[in-house]
């Protein structure tokens, strides 16, 4: 088997994402799953997990070859609030047992990706400050951490990466190139390798505003 | 007389012919409705029930045999057919339906001229569809699912929907027909992805895209038969995409006096910018240095004989351990070295470049036959894979241990400060071995060894390495790939090296780099 790039992607799915946010997100996913089955080393290596997270933090899709997987459907409950902190510790959960560590039996994955995206803040504050030191620790490629909306709070993912970005408005347009970003982003992970220990991203769109 | 003034007068009731009409206008506008919100609702349950099915095709690869099927229980629908499927160049098919259910009216026709006998008992009750569980019982237990097949090899990539439509269990003709809409994708052959850009000739530090060498060392009626040197380097599919340079590189030289051997591979960081040259530094700052040292071999020479005869094996493995180091490990110095001030130079034009723009691995080795056997010593930082290989005595010995991280993709370099901490970090990577004889050694980069040995465990297994050497030798009939004719003299097997190397393997596509010397 080929060495794979694990990519997760930890979605929102609180109240306020309901409606027009949710499926933008989803259109979002589903056109970047089309750009990166054609991208050939991309189709080879990259497999994909899906985590949304509102009251209930659910592992959507298992970490999943791209030619295999399949948009499933996301829904969001009308109201309630944000697990973030409960989201990244399934991450962390689920990474142990899905990702592949190099043996001398076995030839280890790609340093894991991971794209986070809210448009509020976390709601379980205690236990997302309890996994900032987790995530920070774990071996990642790159976090980037994507706040989308009026709403959005970013000191709480600033402490998770220096990778944070924002959209001023959740509709379509501005998700959709959010999401070619991302492509573009797991794109050049494939290629990384060694020398640097962490991915250089490519410039974000113009909708994309860098944190700092 | 109306029918309905008829039932009327039938049961007592007196009622003019308008009123009459109007009773039969009213009776049956009513239930009309009354029928179709039934009908309908009936409809709407199980259209609600078909959505929760969750139904889905997995993915396809374009022009690979696809088949995908999906069951929906008979107490849902009773007929089931797919549209929209011609785009994809797929066909579909329902197993079995006409054992379960009898269309009276249209399957009685489709199922004679099918040559199915069915012997339909409903065939005077043309617009009713049943269920013939009754008939059907034993071939068909309750809960008996209608089961539809896609198939075929789909002839473009993308993403598609197509429409199942199905009419409902209870449906009469007349009634919509109900259908869902299904995304399917269809992934592009991997192979069929890949574009070849060449490097721009005009970019910095520019090397050609692919290199073979062959050298020929000729026997004498002194010397017998003697080894020759085979190398190919070919630029990676995940590099030729982009039109990116490649970062592997090597150098060979037989100094034809002193019939030393001297031969060096290096695999360019693929994230650093400049590693192209950095590998090409590396092999040939090694190589030049060890040409000048080799001039004058004695020193080596007599330090090998010496510890072939030695008594006290420790103070000779010293001895020898010691004049290995001041040619072997001086010449990777030295190497580290030039690549640093090459960054420096760089940084004058280029503001910002550092040395770790042109980190790379390197693997070398200088080999020389005596009257007892060989000779190799060697030189190994990164990954990748150094190994004498004996098919007939079944061993094989690598030359170091691979430097691997966790992750994959993770290794040690040539330009890492750390590597040349102190004596002893040099002297790790160092070994030398005497050989009676041997079939190959090999000095490949990651882009080979990844694909062909997959693990640090492999790379200690014979069997893999004789596997390799069969691969070598025969090529991928799979994928029309044709083997290399390692034979003594034959300078052609560069080329097919060169396009051995062109191997097909699901996401290794880095630069290939092997060095056979044989």
């Amino acid at each position: 088997m080929a060495r794979r790039l694990p990519v997760y992607l930890l979605i929102d799915t609180s109240g306020s994402m309901k409606g027009e946010p949710i499926e933008s997100v989803k259109v979002g996913i589903e056109s970047m799953l089309s750009t990166l089955r054609n991208d050939p080393y991309a189709l080879e290596t990259v497999n994909i997990s899906i985590i949304t997270y509102d009251r209930e933090v659910k592992q959507l899709i298992p970490l999943t070859p791209i030619d295999e997987l399949q948009m499933p459907e996301i829904t969001t409950p009308d109201s309630g609030p944000t697990h973030m902190g409960e989201a990244l510790e399934m991450l962390l959960t689920n990474m142990e047992k899905e990702i592949n560590k190099g043996t001398q039996d076995k030839k280890g994955d790609w340093m894991p990706l991971l794209f986070l995206m809210t448009d509020g803040k976390p709601s379980d504050i205690m236990k997302f400050n309890d996994m900032v030191p987790k995530i920070k620790a774990s071996k990642f490629a790159t976090v980037v951490c994507c706040a989308a909306g009026p709403k959005a709070k970013t000191a709480e993912l600033c402490q998770l990466t220096d990778k944070v970005y924002q959209i001023d408005t959740l509709d379509g347009t501005s998700l959709s190139k959010f999401f070619k970003w991302v492509s573009g982003i797991i794109g050049e992970g494939n290629k990384s390798m060694g020398a640097t220990s962490e991915l250089l991203l490519p410039p974000p769109p113009e909708e994309v505003n860098v944190v700092i | 007389m109306s029918v309905v003034s008829g039932l009327l007068d039938k049961y007592g009731i007196k009622a003019s012919l308008a009123q009459a009409d109007d009773f039969e206008k009213w009776l049956i506008e009513r239930n009309w409705n009354l029928y179709n919100e039934d009908k309908m609702n009936n409809r709407v349950v199980i259209e609600n029930e078909i959505k929760k099915l969750g139904i889905r095709f997995a993915n396809g690869t374009v022009k690979k045999d696809y088949n995908a099927q999906i069951e929906v229980p008979f107490d849902l629908v009773c007929d089931m057919w797919i549209e929209g499927l011609e785009q994809t160049g797929l066909d579909w098919t329902v197993e079995d339906i006409t054992k379960c259910e009898n269309k009276a009216d249209s399957c009685a026709d489709t199922l004679q001229e099918n040559g199915i006998n069915s012997d339909n008992e409903q065939q005077d009750n043309p617009e009713v569809i049943c269920f013939c569980e009754d008939k059907n019982e034993k071939e068909n237990p309750k809960g008996d699912k209608c089961i539809l097949k896609i198939f075929g090899k789909p002839i473009k990539s993308g993403d598609f929907t197509i429409k199942l439509c199905y009419k409902h269990y209870g449906w009469i003709e007349g009634e919509p027909i109900s259908y869902i809409n299904i995304p399917i994708a269809f992934n592009p052959d991997p192979r069929s992805l890949w574009r070849n850009i060449p490097t721009p000739e005009k970019s910095l530090f520019y090397k050609p895209d692919a290199e073979c060498e062959y050298i020929k060392v000729e026997e004498s009626e002194t010397t017998g038969p003697r080894k020759d040197v085979v190398a190919a380097s070919q630029r990676g599919r995940s590099h030729a995409q982009d039109g990116k340079a490649r970062d592997d590189h090597f150098r060979l030289h037989h100094c034809g006096e002193s019939d030393w051997y001297i031969l060096a591979v290096a695999d360019g960081a693929g994230s650093a910018k400049y590693s192209r040259q950095g590998s090409r530094i590396a092999c040939d700052t090694v190589v030049e240095y060890c040409i000048n040292k080799l001039k004058d071999s004695t020193e080596l020479e007599d330090a090998i004989r010496a510890y072939r005869t030695a008594d006290d094996e420790e103070t000779s493995r010293k001895l020898m351990a010691n004049v290995i180091y001041s040619i072997v490990g001086n010449a990777a110095f030295s190497a580290h070295k030039t690549i640093k001030d090459q960054a420096k130079q760089t940084a004058n034009d280029i503001p910002g470049v550092t040395v770790k723009d042109f980190a790379t691995t390197l693997m070398f080795s200088i080999c020389k036959k005596f009257d007892f056997g060989w000779f190799v010593a060697s030189y190994w930082v990164g990954d990748g894979a150094m190994c004498i290989f004996n098919k007939e005595k079944g061993t094989i010995k690598l030359l170091g241990i691979p430097d691997e991280g966790e992750f994959s993709g993770q290794t040690r370099f040539l330009t890492m400060p750390e590597v040349f901490n102190d004596g002893k970090a040099i002297m790790d990577r160092l070994r030398f071995s005497i050989e009676e004889d041997f079939t190959a050694l090999f000095l490949m980069t990651d882009g080979i060894s990844d694909p062909m040995f997959e693990t640090e465990n492999n790379l200690n297994n014979f069997n893999k390495w004789a596997e390799f050497w069969d691969k070598l030798k025969n090529g991928f009939p799979d994928d029309e790939i044709s083997g290399v004719d390692l034979k003594d003299d034959n300078e052609e097997s560069k080329d097919q090296l060169l396009k051995w190397m062109d191997f097909w393997s699901p996401g290794n596509h880095d630069d290939r780099t092997l060095v056979i010397l044989y």
